[in-house]
């Protein structure tokens, strides 16, 4: 179980001027499901695209199941699966040819070959679409066909890059149920993504990037530890006066808030009953108040705190 | 791998529409515009009545009356002799009955009132026969059982390098615009040819960098696709070939193996063309698409494909251009195996077409060894 399948020791790679990894490093063990969390540029896909050995990279050190990778790996790449970030699909072969087609690429016996295609195609669910050509396929469909043609020769390890950009909210549960079956079969996943949600949702341990750089890794109780955020307290409340919040912003545990006129925001480090103080302060002063609500820490906070800025992009 | 390699390859070509247009129906419907726009015109003109000659025979000479004999009979017969003496002969030939007076025995001789294209026929026969005259001889000296293949093969070369050269190039100048069209259809073996690194090198498809994180090696999908482009291109010419003769009825000569075989190298010659223009630059594929095909009409346009005398005027002021024109190489070929039956230079088109294959290949094969790129 703790087999070390991925390790990968200080890499840096240059576009040019532009630092793309600096000196970035990740060791994964047999049987996680590896999310690599980032905003959009913070260098995932160019980290797996060197651990692919497609990439050229400035330094640093790739094993995998602790082999040096090369290009010329071949015994090592006959069991990853890949799918990459941009689909990789034939326009002109149908479902059914090219999973058979990239499943060939790894498979050459036929029969076998034709278990492990059919086998597939149930998986994502494409069973009604297979003369289709991609052309025809929705964005989720689309996905779930790139997907296809990267597991099914059944890999040990499997890399997707951002497979759910794109994709309606079917689709992607579909996708991520998926991801935990594999994974339930017996492979390692390594998974990236800009959305926090669904890296919260299946992986077993995280690393969070931001230009190039690992800024923290663990599991996700483990990252949500290691920040001051406990709790973030909303409150719909109009006409506070400053002299209400001054109140508020001094009770204990309380290291920050926000009033827009109508939403008060308390962000509270430790300590317990820090809801019910907050309530006692808006009583004591004869406010009345509309909804409440108190969020856990998401690792959304966990991005906030360590790089002073919001992981999502405002508009997903 | 390599036949699975293969058997997608070829599959995906043929379903992409824009080759199979731009490789079949294109030629095609181009073929059927020439001969509908030209194939009035010229065909007159190469449609010729027997030359009416006599023929005064000074001394008995059975190798002529032989020879003169395979050239006046069949369905298109090359003259109209009448023998008769010389008096005779001469009143013909001043009512115009006559374009001209042979006088047989020995070495041929010829009398000629006129210029026209009747009497540069029977310049030209004369001149060939007193050429091929010690041949014939020798031959019915040595081997009498042979001279009937000799006078016949004789008629046959004297026959049509005759009409040629009494057309003053017009047929030339029809047949090469089909025969530049085959050279466009071979040169079209290009946007074949730039599939090859599309599919094949990591940064310029998600498709090939998928293909590279596979356990296939490299260079066999290269060599996959290579041989798959050369199929299919080998398809289309023969199509292409097929076509032009036996639809459209365009006289391709009686070489028709060699003009498939020619046909053939000249498509290969294409696919290495596009194979280099895919491999030697990192633009973008549809940027490469169009270089392929501006060079492949640029190629066509100076072998005469639009414009049917641009190759003289080439001939004349840059020489060099016409003889590593992949266009004019495929068209001359093609051309020097119909129409002058000139084997010498044939030969040496063919060899150009096939170094510059090689070297096209070699080239592309060292563009394309890098196995990691420094982006994607
Ligand atoms: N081919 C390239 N040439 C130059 N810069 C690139 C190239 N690919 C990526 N980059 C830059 O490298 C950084 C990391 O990109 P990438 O790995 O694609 O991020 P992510 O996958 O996390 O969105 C970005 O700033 C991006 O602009
Ligand atoms: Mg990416």
């Amino acid at each position: 179980m703790e087999n070390t399948v991925v390790k990968i020791d200080s890499l840096v790679k240059r576009y040019g001027d532009l630092i793309a990894l600096d000196h970035f490093s990740l060791e994964i063990k047999e049987g996680e499901i590896f999310g690599l969390l980032g905003p959009n540029g913070s260098g995932k896909t160019t980290t797996i695209n060197c651990l692919l050995s497609l990439l050229a990279f400035d330094k640093g050190d790739i094993k995998i199941f602790g082999k040096e990778m090369t290009p010329t790996s071949y015994d090592i790449k006959k069991d990853i699966g890949v799918i990459m970030q941009n689909v990789a699909v034939f326009d002109e072969l149908t479902v059914y040819e090219n999973i058979d087609y990239f499943c060939g690429l790894y498979i050459t016996d036929k029969a076998e070959r034709k278990k492990c295609v059919d086998e597939a195609v149930r998986f994502v669910g494409l069973e009604d679409f297979l003369k289709f050509r991609p052309k025809k396929l929705s964005g989720g469909l689309l996905r779930r066909l790139n997907i296809a043609c990267g597991i099914a020769h059944k890999p040990k390890l499997i890399i997707l890059d951002e497979p759910t950009v794109a994709v309606d909210p079917q689709s992607r549960n579909k996708i991520l149920e998926g991801i935990q079956e594999l994974n339930a079969r017996g492979a390692t996943v390594i998974y990236t993504s800009h959305y926090m949600e669904e890296v919260e949702k299946i992986c077993t341990r995280i690393a969070i990037m931001d230009k190039g750089k690992k800024i923290a890794e663990g599991t996700k109780d483990q990252l949500k530890r290691m920040i001051k955020n406990t709790e973030t307290i909303t409150v719909e409340v109009l006409g506070l006066t400053d002299e209400v919040i001054s109140q508020i912003a001094g009770l204990p545990h309380i290291y920050d808030h926000s009033y827009d006129g109508s939403l008060l925001t308390v962000f509270c480090s430790g300590g317990k009953h820090n809801l019910i103080r907050v309530m006692e302060v808006l009583q004591k002063n004869d406010l009345s108040f509309g909804r409440v609500y108190t969020e856990l820490p998401t690792l959304n906070d966990v991005f906030l705190e360590v790089t002073g800025k919001a992981l999502r992009d405002k508009e997903d | 791998m390599f036949l699975h390699h293969l058997k997608y390859d070829i599959l995906s070509m043929l379903r992409t529409k824009a080759l199979v247009i731009w490789l079949i129906i294109f030629p095609i419907v181009l073929g059927i515009f020439f001969k509908v726009a030209f194939g009035s015109v010229y065909e007159k003109e190469i449609k010729f009545d027997a030359v009416p000659a006599a023929v005064v025979e000074e001394e008995e000479d059975p190798y002529f009356a032989a020879a003169a004999k395979a050239l006046s009979e069949g369905d298109d017969p090359f003259m109209e002799l009448t023998y008769t003496d010389e008096k005779e002969a001469l009143s013909l030939l001043k009512n115009g009955k006559v374009k001209g007076i042979i006088y047989a025995g020995g070495e041929l001789r010829l009398s000629v009132a006129g210029s026209g294209s009747g009497e540069t026929m029977l310049k030209v026969f004369a001149d060939s026969y007193n050429a091929q005259r010690k041949v014939i001889v020798d031959t019915a000296e040595n081997d009498p059982a042979r001279l009937p293949k000799v006078i016949e093969a004789l008629s046959q070369e004297i026959s049509p390098a005759t009409k040629v050269s009494v057309t003053d190039g017009n047929t030339d100048l029809y047949n090469q615009f089909f025969f530049n069209l085959l050279a466009m259809v071979a040169l079209y073996g290009s946007l074949l040819g730039i599939n090859i690194t599309l599919y094949n090198q990591a940064d310029l498809s998600p498709i090939s960098a998928r293909k590279s994180c596979s356990p296939a090696h490299r260079f066999t999908g290269l060599l996959a696709t290579l041989v798959s482009c050369i199929l299919m291109e080998t398809v289309c010419m023969t199509i292409s070939v097929t076509f032009l003769r036996f639809v459209l009825d365009v006289d391709l000569g009686k070489h028709m193996g060699l003009v498939y075989l020619t046909s053939i190298l000249g498509g290969i010659l294409g696919v290495a063309i596009g194979f280099f223009i895919g491999a030697c630059n990192s633009f973008s594929f549809n940027t490469k698409v169009g270089i392929s095909m501006v060079f492949s009409m640029l190629a066509c346009f100076l072998s005469g494909l639009m414009i049917g005398n641009i190759k003289p005027f080439i001939q004349q002021h840059c020489p060099i251009v016409n003889d590593i024109n992949p266009a004019a190489l495929i068209s001359d070929s093609i051309y020097c195996l119909n129409i002058c039956s000139d084997y010498r230079r044939f030969t040496i088109k063919i060899v150009t077409m096939a170094a510059m294959t090689a070297v096209l290949m070699i080239l592309g094969l060292i563009c394309t060894r890098r196995k990691k790129y420094a982006s994607l």
